[in-house]
């Protein structure tokens, strides 16, 4: 089942298109990052699956109802943070999730308001007023108030900006807990790449308000070249025997006692039969390609 | 769905420091002006009747209760506007100050009922101010100046007996309620079209301001004016003061101020289905 599908959608501000025919598909249970530089049109993209914007052109289906036809019922099934966490700083954190709770007809006992708090590590500063809260706090609540009515699908907008090393893998582990555990649908919007790489199951890139490349993040990583890096016993004399193969111009560099290559995937095993069989040693093969290199390679192409 | 929504924007606005100060305000000056009344309201009398010394005699408690119910009345006819504007104004504009329209346009509520709700949250406040200022002014009035007849001095002397002016004075402030709605769903209106709570409550003073002077220029120039501008009927308060009541200019001026409201509370909603949120 599609939780969510975007079609042809399209936002024009004036002469400038912020979202330009974007299609997108995120199936029930996927962690879907999405990915793309400032200005690429993902915080639109977002406001407009949550109705805070009327698309210029196309569709946002959700859970296969139109949103424009059934903007209730659907936002009752979704969970969001939207680009900063924002909230009525003149009221405490408890008060606050209580009120939000109450317009998502969630469960706004004090036992659930305290468990959600605890769940993000708020629960000593419950009866705080929020402007008293620094940015990583004000993020967690927006994280709880995101789940306060157990929604089927979760959006999540930077959800991890200004937290803390620790407080980064906590939310993280809470999203791989809401996917796995509890079957959570989550859109996993960051700028933060190994956080993606990390918990993402499927991704899509976009720049300039269209999708670049979409696709299951292994899959994606795992096309085209990739930096491998090859640790032999005797580095010069393998430099040189690969000097004499195709893959003369492959190699990128040479670090204490590694040599560097860009290869794709099926030609790791032939380089290494290769080495092999002139009698040099090899003592590791480790193939790199991060979320960060792949997303800048894309990013850098003109479109 | 919709009394859950007034619900929580009536939280909102009483949990706010400004609608506090707007209560605080009502309450401090209402006992000032009868304490100063007290002390020097027979030197304001006799100032404001000097014209009239010479042909008649003034007996009895006429600085009393009744009369400073009317005199607060028609003195913070000016102020009372503005501290209603500071939480009409901000109501919407606030949201978007703060960011806060994200968390709550993302609810499974309609925008319509989220708008109708912090519409109601106006009405409520804008009432409010005006109930206490009635009850202030009454009864402190009373308790500190007793009771007496009420002398108007408008365009004819109107002396009121005391049975005939506890349902004057209800009606006065009660169509000054219906006045400060106006006043709140003007600044409503001006509160769903920008980002920043000033800007409604100045554009809304500029305009009481604008069309009161206007309004008070007697020219035939601006007679169209006079006919449709609330602040021309925003003094229908005043027909109740009438030896006898003009039903038909009362109801006139109801009726238009009524359209303001309606006006402006449509305009609202149409303004914020179509407004895309960038805050």
């Amino acid at each position: 089942m599609n939780v969510i599908e975007l079609r042809g959608l399209r936002k024009k501000f004036g002469d400038f298109t912020a979202v330009d025919g974007l299609d997108i598909t995120v199936r029930k249970g996927d962690i879907y990052g999405f990915l793309g530089p400032n200005g690429a049109g993902k915080s639109t993209t977002i406001r407009m699956m949550l109705s805070l914007i009327r698309p210029t052109e196309g569709t946002v289906r959700l859970f296969g109802e139109p949103l424009a036809e059934h903007r209730e019922a659907l936002l009752s099934r979704i969970g969001a943070i939207v680009e900063r966490p924002d909230f009525y700083n003149y009221l405490t954190a408890y008060r606050n999730l209580e009120m939000l709770g109450r317009l998502s007809r969630a469960d706004v006992s004090r036992a659930n308001i305290m468990r959600l708090l605890g769940v993000v590590g708020l629960d000593t500063r419950a009866m705080s007023k929020v402007k008293t809260f620094s940015h990583g706090m004000k993020q967690r609540l927006g994280i709880a108030q995101a789940l306060l009515h157990n929604p089927d699908l979760i959006v999540l907008d930077e959800p991890t900006t200004g937290l803390d090393p620790q407080g980064m893998v906590d939310i993280r582990e809470l999203i791989l807990d809401l996917s796995r555990t509890h079957c959570k649908t989550i859109f996993l919007s960051s700028h933060i790449l190994p956080e993606v790489e990390l918990t993402a199951t499927r991704m899509v890139i976009i720049n300039k308000g269209k999708a670049i490349v979409e696709g299951a993040v292994q899959d994606l990583l795992n096309a085209g070249r990739m930096k491998v890096t090859i640790d032999v016993a005797e580095p010069e004399l393998a430099t040189a025997s690969i000097q004499r193969t195709p893959f003369a111009s492959r190699i990128v560099g040479n670090a204490e006692g590694a040599i560097v290559l860009l290869l794709e995937r099926a030609e790791i095993a032939n380089l290494v039969q290769h080495l092999s069989s002139e009698g040099i040693a090899i003592h590791s093969v480790v193939p790199v390609r991060s979320l960060e290199e792949y997303f800048l390679d894309l990013t850098r192409i003109p479109s | 769905m919709i009394l859950t929504v007034l619900r929580v924007e009536l939280t909102k606005v009483f949990s706010k420091w400004r609608t506090i100060i707007g209560f605080l305000v009502i309450a401090v000056i209402v006992p000032v002006v009868i304490v100063a009344m007290k002390v020097e309201g027979m030197r304001f009398f006799q100032y404001s009747t000097q014209a009239l010394q010479d042909a008649f005699t003034f007996t009895g408690n006429l600085m009393n209760g009744y009369t400073i119910s009317y005199i607060i009345l028609g003195m913070l006819y000016i102020h009372v506007p503005f501290l209603t504007t500071l939480v009409a104004g901000d109501i919407l504009a606030g949201e978007a100050t703060a960011g806060t329209y994200r968390v709550l346009l993302t609810r499974p509520v309609s925008r319509f009922s989220v708008v109708t709700a912090k519409w109601m949250a106006s009405m409520v406040y804008a009432n409010l101010l005006v109930l206490l200022m009635a009850i202030l002014s009454i009864v402190i009035g009373l308790l500190v100046l007793g009771t007496g007849e009420l002398l108007v001095v408008r365009s004819q002397i109107v002396i009121l007996a005391q049975d005939d002016i506890i349902w004057r004075l209800a009606s006065a402030y009660a169509f000054a309620a219906l006045s400060m709605s106006t006043v709140a769903a003007i600044a409503f209106l001006f509160s769903s079209l920008v980002e920043n709570a000033i800007g409604p409550i100045m554009t809304t003073m500029g305009i009481i301001i604008v069309l009161t002077i206007l309004s008070s220029i007697d020219t035939p120039l601006f007679d169209p004016l006079r006919k449709v501008a609330f602040t021309s009927h925003m003094i229908g308060w005043r027909f109740f003061f009438d030896q006898v009541v003009d039903w038909s200019r009362v109801s006139t001026s109801a009726l238009v101020l009524v359209g303001h409201i309606v006006v402006c509370f449509i305009a609202t909603q149409f303004i914020m289905h179509r407004k895309d949120i960038l805050t």
